[in-house]
């Protein structure tokens, strides 16, 4: 998989306009998406100990497994950041020292949309992450070893968890505005940091279900059973309405009060990308809704793993369809600066109208990236928690 | 043994060793005893206030709300700020009974039957607003929309304070219909230890049931499907009443964020409100063995979290604010915090964000005094947000040659402190009438949570399981009863 991803890379790169829009385009986009995705699952672990939950016990190393991806998304955002410095890409309309001065928004907004924020603030909030990844993780792999009767483990969990919550609600919105909504530059939503992650939860729920299927059917989890999966499937239909929840309310509110400067961000998605605009609310709302709801597709592994397929797929569309738009238009932007006609013409451009091959390529590299590193973390440790507190509760669990 | 295992980890949810026959009796009791001092003190307390707010109504009514000293800038003040908070207080009941329902959290059933009644109370106070406020009360009935002769008066069903008619009663039926449920099986209970005109009058509350499976049967179908329905409502009452505001182009008000974080103010302020009721009667009723420590701390724990999700909302729409580079909506933040009416935004802040804070600390958790303050204070906080929202953001037009300032009459107050004393009132015939904890509910968790069954922590040697077999070994000992497993 991690070969199609480089081939990808590769032909993308060749064949780019010469800024490599299209290139960069992808790897910002696969880098947010898994990032976020392995953020989503460090804040459900620490949302799940803070709340006290046990049925999740039985296959909480596959969500550890994911939190420890933060490391390779901090080195994936670190090398778009470089790029910043060294000028490799034009994805920010803000990076653009000579745009920034010519426009009184942008100079407005320059002390948050700089290269210094964008670089630092990504260091240490994802390292922030990072750590709270690795130190739960410690934790949890220590206690298989030497838990105690006192649940020492459990409490250290319990307050590592809860420290995390907050740090992770408030830092997560600051990065979500610099790396996705600031490419659109001038536009803004206060809810955009809790629809993106609205999204990448759902995601990140899509990708425990395939996860956890095609370890069974392998063999490994033999106590994960179907009522787990059920909730699973829930928590997968839940989070669809959630993200459809906040899509509806960003959507409505916009469209309502009919501001310019706020609609222009709808309208374009609306006019110039009608597939992907409706194929956002179509695959992941009305169909997770309308398969979801029934009691039994929850607890068919079929039907399951295609919806996760399906849902994975589609929440990288709408990551496609809030940053192409933007990225695409300070490209024609700057490509009009330098006077080169033609690309400013009306119609499809490859790989940012629709996904392309290579887009699609990129994103099959990318997880097995994700993959790769999942798997080889979870070989490092027993796969069940055998001195977790909960484990019993877990065991035993029946929806 | 066919109760689930109970980690050992866990708190007990009932306390004292009680069995199935004290639990009838702790709970029944409040209804068959007279009314003690403190209960008939705060009755006729409750019962004073309730008259202040209803003549200020029946003043507001005769001479018109121009007695509220509203003014033609600021056209919305304490009414719609009540309404609001009201509204709030009102989501915490069916949350509680719905979605800690569906994410089985057992510590519910200590506390749902009262925050359900507290919900439906609270909806009715808020309900009052609306009606009140729009000064010609005779012609409220305008507010539905049925086929008429009125010509071109009908209800705009683009405006979101038509949907709030919808949403609001519709919730209120099913919060009605769900609390109901509920307590039809403990009508039961008491209608079985009464005589004479009590014995009447549950025998008609309790529609005859038997308690026989079928009845049981149909009784937790029901509550599922209500369950399922108003779950949707919870979260849709709030948004449509942040709607009231983000649909609109003033600057503070548009903003997309509002309708999740009204949602979190919502649970943040019902919490509040549930436990300023938990904390009093618990302590007057004697229940401190149902509602336990724990439970009040859980509750303080989502107290904390809803507190914390509105302070990320604060600092959002602070921020975003700046980063808009749009000035009048940097101006209304200004405004909020450095205006006229600054110290509404100060206590904002301090009661919702910065004192929920002090819950981090487990001491103050499960201190019983300190959370009774910590309610009152998120009340108090909650209702600043609405008032900061509405008044503050009215107050500055976009031309200074409008701007205004606004003081409520005692009228005004009058009504507020009216709806406090008429929802006090009927919480107080409430817990006269009915169980305030869910007899049948508790009797349902005693086995995997009273205390007598849970083992305790540091008594229970370590559960080993051994990956990929599935002989589970539960190397535990002493009083495992609800823990034996094979």
């Amino acid at each position: 998989m991690m070969l199609v991803g480089i081939f990808s890379l590769v032909a993308t790169y060749i064949g780019d306009d010469h800024f490599h829009t299209r290139f960069w385009s992808n790897v910002l986009h696969n880098s947010v998406f898994f990032t976020g995705v392995a953020l989503m699952a460090l804040f459900l672990l620490a949302a799940k100990i803070t709340a006290w939950s046990g049925w999740h016990t039985i296959f909480k190393r596959v969500w550890e497994a994911y939190s420890l991806f933060l490391v390779v998304g901090l080195v994936l955002i670190m090398i778009i950041a470089l790029g910043i410095w060294g000028g490799w890409h034009h994805l920010y309309h803000w990076a653009d020292i000579k745009s920034v001065e010519s426009d009184v928004i942008l100079t407005g907004k320059s002390s948050f949309l700089n290269k210094n924020w964008y670089t630092f603030g990504s260091l240490l909030f994802v390292g922030l992450w990072v750590f709270f990844a690795i130190r739960i993780r410690q934790l949890s792999v220590d206690e298989d070893i030497n838990g105690d009767s006192n649940f020492t483990h459990a409490r250290k969990m319990r307050v590592l968890g809860a420290a995390a919550l907050p740090v992770i609600g408030f830092t997560s919105a600051a990065l979500i505005w610099q790396w996705v909504m600031s490419v659109d530059a001038h536009w803004y939503s206060t809810l955009f940091a809790w629809y993106a992650s609205a999204s990448m939860m759902v995601t990140m729920i899509a990708l425990t279900i395939i996860t956890l299927i095609m370890l069974k059917v392998r063999g490994y989890f033999p106590l994960v059973n179907i009522e787990h999966l059920h909730d699973l499937g829930k928590y997968m239909f839940a989070f669809s309405i959630f993200w459809t929840y906040l899509w509806f309310s960003q959507y409505m509110l916009i469209w309502y009060a009919n501001i310019p400067e706020e609609t222009i961000y709808f309208n374009t998605r609306l006019h110039q990308y009608p597939v992907l605009f409706y194929l956002n609310i179509g695959l992941n709302f009305v169909l997770p809704f309308l398969v979801l709801l029934r009691n039994d597709t929850k607890r068919k592994y079929g039907t399951l793993l295609f919806i996760s397929c399906v849902l994975v797929f589609s929440h990288w569309l709408d990551f496609f369809l809030m940053l192409k738009p933007g990225i695409i238009h300070t490209a024609h932007e700057l490509a009009a600066a330098a006077g080169e006609a033609g690309h400013h013409t009306a119609g499809a451009t490859p790989g940012f109208t629709l996904p392309g091959f290579l887009e699609i390529g990129t994103f099959i590299g990318f997880l097995g990236l994700f993959f790769f590193v999942v798997f080889n973390r979870l070989e490092k440790a027993s796969l069940v928690p055998s001195r977790d507190p909960y484990l019993m509760e877990s065991v035993s669990h029946h929806t | 043994m066919g109760a689930a295992p109970t980690s050992p980890i866990r708190e007990p949810l009932v306390q004292g060793h009680k069995t199935y026959h004290q639990i009838t009796e702790d709970l029944c009791s409040p209804t068959e005893r007279a009314p003690g001092k403190a209960w008939t003190l705060a009755f006729i307390v409750a019962l004073m206030a309730a008259t202040w707010g209803i003549v200020s109504i029946i003043i507001t009514i005769w001479v018109g709300i121009g007695t509220w000293r509203l003014n033609r800038t600021i056209g919305w003040g304490w009414d719609i700020t009540n309404f609001v908070w009201w509204i709030g207080i009102g989501h915490a009941g069916t949350l509680i009974s719905a979605i800690l329902l569906l994410f089985r959290q057992k510590w519910r059933t200590g506390v749902n039957r009262a925050a359900e009644a507290m919900t439906i109370f609270a909806v009715i106070c808020a309900a009052l607003f609306p009606a009140i406020h729009v000064g010609r009360i005779w012609v409220v009935f305008f507010f539905f929309p049925y086929p008429n002769t009125r010509g071109p008066v009908w209800p705009n069903f683009n405006s979101p304070l038509l949907w709030d008619v919808f949403a609001i009663s519709t919730y209120f039926t099913v919060s009605l219909l769900f609390w109901y449920t509920g307590l039809v099986p403990d009508f039961a209970t008491v209608r079985d230890r009464a005589k004479g005109f009590r014995k009447k009058m549950y025998t008609f509350l309790s529609f005859g049931w038997t308690g026989s499976a079928k009845h049981w049967q149909r009784h937790e179908s029901l509550s599922l499907v209500l369950a399922g329905l108003a779950t949707p409502l919870v979260l849709s009452v709030h948004t449509i009443v942040s709607f009231d505001f983000a649909t609109s182009v003033i600057p503070g008000w548009h903003t997309t964020i509002f309708p999740p974080y009204f949602v979190a103010g919502a649970i943040f302020s019902g919490f509040a409100m549930v436990q300023t009721l938990m904390v009093i009667t618990r302590k007057v009723l004697n229940l401190q063995n149902y509602i336990t420590i724990g439970h009040i701390e859980s509750m303080n724990k989502v107290i904390l979290v809803t507190g914390t999700i509105v302070g990320v909302a604060y600092l959002t729409e602070l921020f975003i604010a700046w980063y808009s580079g749009y000035v009048y909506e940097q101006f209304a933040f200004f405004n909020r915090a450095l205006g006229p009416y600054w110290w509404s935004y100060f206590g904002m802040m301090t009661c919702n964000v910065l004192s929920p804070q002090l819950f981090w600390s487990k001491k103050i958790r499960r201190n019983v005094t300190m959370t009774f303050f910590m309610s009152i204070f998120v009340n108090i906080g909650m209702w600043f947000e609405r008032f900061v929202i509405i008044a503050t953001t009215l107050a500055r037009d976009y031309l200074p040659s409008s701007w205004s300032f606004y003081v409520p009459s005692i009228v005004e107050i009058g009504i507020y402190v009216g709806t406090i004393g008429i929802f006090f009132v009927f919480y107080l015939v409430f817990v006269r009438v009915a169980p305030v904890v869910a007899i049948a509910e508790i009797k349902h968790i005693l086995k995997s949570s009273g205390d007598q069954y849970v083992i305790t922590n540091g008594q229970t040697t370590l559960h080993q399981i051994e990956q990929g077999g599935t002989a589970l070994q539960v190397a535990g000992h002493g009083d495992s009863h609800g823990n034996a497993h094979h």
